[in-house]
């Protein structure tokens, strides 16, 4: 849904109303059939009703000509958010066969001022589909993201691209620029799991490059879900224990006196796992687990107390010896 | 916008994480819900809408506000609104043609844009190009009819069944129109509770539905719109209560995969709750993700002190709805995500709803009586 509430332009002085344009005087609008007592009215200003009044009239005429297309161009300022308006738009574009080219400079015009509408950014991406042409679209997407770096459709447009046109090549650099700028960008690491996935893929050596990546990012900023996200993600059709290191790399940061919530609850996680693989010393690694849980219920992620009081009961019920003692 | 500036002092100074509440928790008349206002700003918006980018999509803010009024338990403040209602929402609805040719297109549209006259009858011979339905405007159509209390007996239901059926992608997925759209999970959670109002599955391919849903569980243990896409709480919502409405949420999900869900969920919760790691906490989520929580039976696990308190600071006291942020301008749609994230804390005075389709319990029950008698007559 929008959220934008610009409407239509008292800036755009120079609109002409369709009795001052003879190029339409053949063109009987259509108005719009709302019944006897219209609900969830729209206040439409007149120059909308009017815009409308003759796109309808166009539709029904099935019109593909170079005035039907400016006046699609018209409503979309009024509503970029018409995905019949687009989708008419694209039929007189091919209908005319009109320069693609041309039509994505005026697409990311749109987009620059709406970009959060998903039907503009439907519209950029079936005219990049029909020009067979990527030339512009990291830089354009990259462009959007500076405004803001996580604007989910510039990701899923990207995203598409580079799947459809093959550019994984230089997508890391970008991603590692991405969080050198902003170690929270959760959008960036979710980019960077969607390239390795889709080229090398996780192997084992790989796996141990991004496990020092994200712990070094770890290390900056403990407290950082989305590089924890990314850690445990890496890892998560392994087991933690695969690549030794991890539990070591919480005691690490444990002894440094850092207690961030995502560090217990990995360590949690860690013994958990130990217990589920029936490791030795079972007794003090629940006893372990539990005291985190503990920790964290009664200190560090008190917003969550109820969770890891679960947690704790939860790992009791499953790995303790006397299971009847919890209630 | 909000978004852009929150600034994300390194939270290792933990106080910061409550910034939001403590600023919020300061401004007085904001510790109660505000009914009677949120009442008037239901009302106004059936009876007018504040942008006009909302034009194609007007049944479904139609449905903001009636569900709305529901939640508010407050549907006698339009009963005189009932009828003319429920007809408009009917004018909506793409007229099968007898030769059955335009079957594909069949179900509702948004608004009458593109000039479909509002008597049915009359509609009916009319040949409009690409006069297709909208999936979205299809979902909260016939909830909004159910809400309000009608049988859907003048639902043309083999015909929509078959609107939604061409809509779906190769991948799974749906696109919201025949002509063309993006196709994601909000469209795949359209399709589902379609289905399961009108009691008929055979309006998508199950199995690739749910092969869809699964392959867009993201490395953070959360659903993204789209395969690799990142985790969000919206698309999170759409998918598990698509696969609570298959009834497969048990075995499409490993235990583990629930288990990490569930963790990644409750970490949402910042004092309200956000919709991706990192973000700022906004009232949209005390019910996209308060819900999916529930969905999953452990929304007890979350602090309902502090999200009660955020989403009561996003009310207006001046015009009534809620906003997304607050001391934002309110919007349907937040105002009646606000007022559900409420009802599934328990929020006195509010009506409990059925968060798998997003209405309330009372209205679920009467589509459950409606589909006891559909199935006793075949
Ligand atoms: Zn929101």
């Amino acid at each position: 849904m929008s959220e934008c509430n610009v409407d239509d332009a008292a800036s755009n002085e120079a609109w002409v109303p369709f009795k001052d344009r003879p190029e339409w005087r053949d063109l009987k609008p259509i108005p719009q059939d709302d019944g006897p007592d219209p609900v969830v009215q729209i206040a439409y200003s007149e120059q909308f009703r009017e815009v409308y009044d003759y796109f309808r009239a166009i539709i029904a005429a099935d019109e593909k000509s170079e005035r039907a297309l400016s006046l699609t161009k018209e409503a979309a300022e009024l509503n970029p958010a018409n995905y019949s308006v687009w989708n008419y738009r694209r039929n007189i574009l091919q209908e005319l066969n009109k320069d693609l080219k041309e039509e994505l400079k005026y697409i990311s015009q749109v987009i620059e001022d709406n970009p959060k509408n998903y039907q503009v950014w439907h519209h950029r991406r079936v005219i990049v589909e029909w020009l067979e042409d990527v030339t512009d679209e990291l830089k354009f997407t990259e462009k959007i993201l500076k405004e803001d770096a996580k604007n989910y459709h510039a990701w899923q447009h990207r995203q598409w691209c580079i799947q459809q046109f093959s550019l994984w090549d230089q997508e890391l650099d970008y991603v590692d620029r991405l969080l050198k700028e902003d170690l929270r960008n959760n959008s960036a690491w979710n980019q960077r799991h969607f390239i390795i996935k889709n080229t090398t893929g996780y192997t084992d050596e790989i796996i141990k490059k991004e496990l020092k990546y994200s712990q070094d990012f770890i290390r900056k900023a403990p407290n950082n879900e989305s590089a924890w996200n990314y850690m445990k993600g890496v890892l998560q059709e392994r087991k933690l224990f695969d690549f030794p290191g991890v539990l070591e790399f919480c005691h690490e940061l444990y002894s440094k006196q850092i207690r961030s919530p995502f560090l217990i609850a990995c360590m949690i996680d860690c013994y958990e796992e130990m217990l589920e693989l029936g490791k030795p010393k079972k007794e003090e690694t629940l006893q372990k687990a539990t005291q985190l849980c503990n920790e964290l219920a009664e200190e560090h992620d008190t917003l969550r107390r109820e969770y890891w009081q679960y947690i704790a009961r939860s790992l009791a019920s499953k790995y303790g010896a006397d299971v009847s003692g919890d209630s | 916008m909000a978004t852009k500036n929150h600034t994300h002092r390194d939270y290792d100074s933990k106080s910061s994480k409550y910034d939001d509440y403590i600023n919020f928790s300061t401004s007085m008349s904001r510790d109660e819900l505000l009914k009677k206002k949120h009442i008037t700003f239901l009302k106004r918006v059936l009876q007018v809408l504040p942008s006009q980018q909302l034009d194609t999509h007007r049944v479904s803010v139609a449905y903001f506000a009636i569900s709305g009024l529901d939640v508010l338990d407050a549907m006698k403040e339009i009963d005189d609104q009932r009828n003319n209602l429920i007809h408009w929402i009917y004018s909506l609805q793409v007229q099968p043609d007898p030769s059955g040719k335009n079957l594909s297109q069949c179900g509702f549209r948004g608004c009458s844009m593109l000039g479909h006259l509002y008597d049915s009858h009359k509609a009916k011979g009319q040949l409009i190009p690409y006069d297709s339905s909208n999936i979205a405007m299809t979902y909260t159509s016939l909830v909004s009819l159910l809400i309000l209390g009608d049988d859907l007996s003048q639902v043309h239901k083999k015909s929509v069944i078959a609107g939604i059926r061409s809509l779906q992608q190769s991948d799974g997925s749906f696109v919201s129109v025949l002509e063309g759209s993006e196709s994601d999970m909000r469209f795949v959670y359209c399709a589902c509770c379609v289905c399961y109002i009108l009691d008929d599955w055979t309006g998508m391919d199950v199995e690739k539905t749910v092969a869809y849903i699964t392959q867009s569980l993201s490395y953070e243990g959360a659903f993204g719109q789209k395969p690799f896409n990142e985790a969000h709480g919206g698309s999170t919502f759409c998918a598990v209560a698509s696969l609570v409405l298959l009834d497969r949420l048990n075995s499409a999900l490993t235990e583990n995969q629930l288990s990490r869900l569930k963790r990644w969920l409750l970490r949402r919760q910042e004092s309200g709750f956000t919709g991706r790691p990192n973000k700022p906490a906004d009232t949209c989520y005390s019910f996209w993700v308060g819900a999916t929580l529930q969905m999953l039976g452990v929304l007890v696990l979350s602090d309902v002190t502090l999200n009660r308190s955020f989403v009561l600071s996003t009310q207006s006291p001046v015009t009534g709805g809620f906003s997304k942020y607050p001391d934002h301008v309110p919007d349907p749609l937040h105002s009646y995500l606000g007022l559900c994230g409420l009802s599934l804390i328990g929020e006195p005075g509010l009506s409990p709803i059925f968060p798998a389709l997003n209405l309330s319990q009372r209205a679920y029950d009467h589509l459950s009586n409606l589909q006891r008698q559909w199935r006793e007559k075949h």
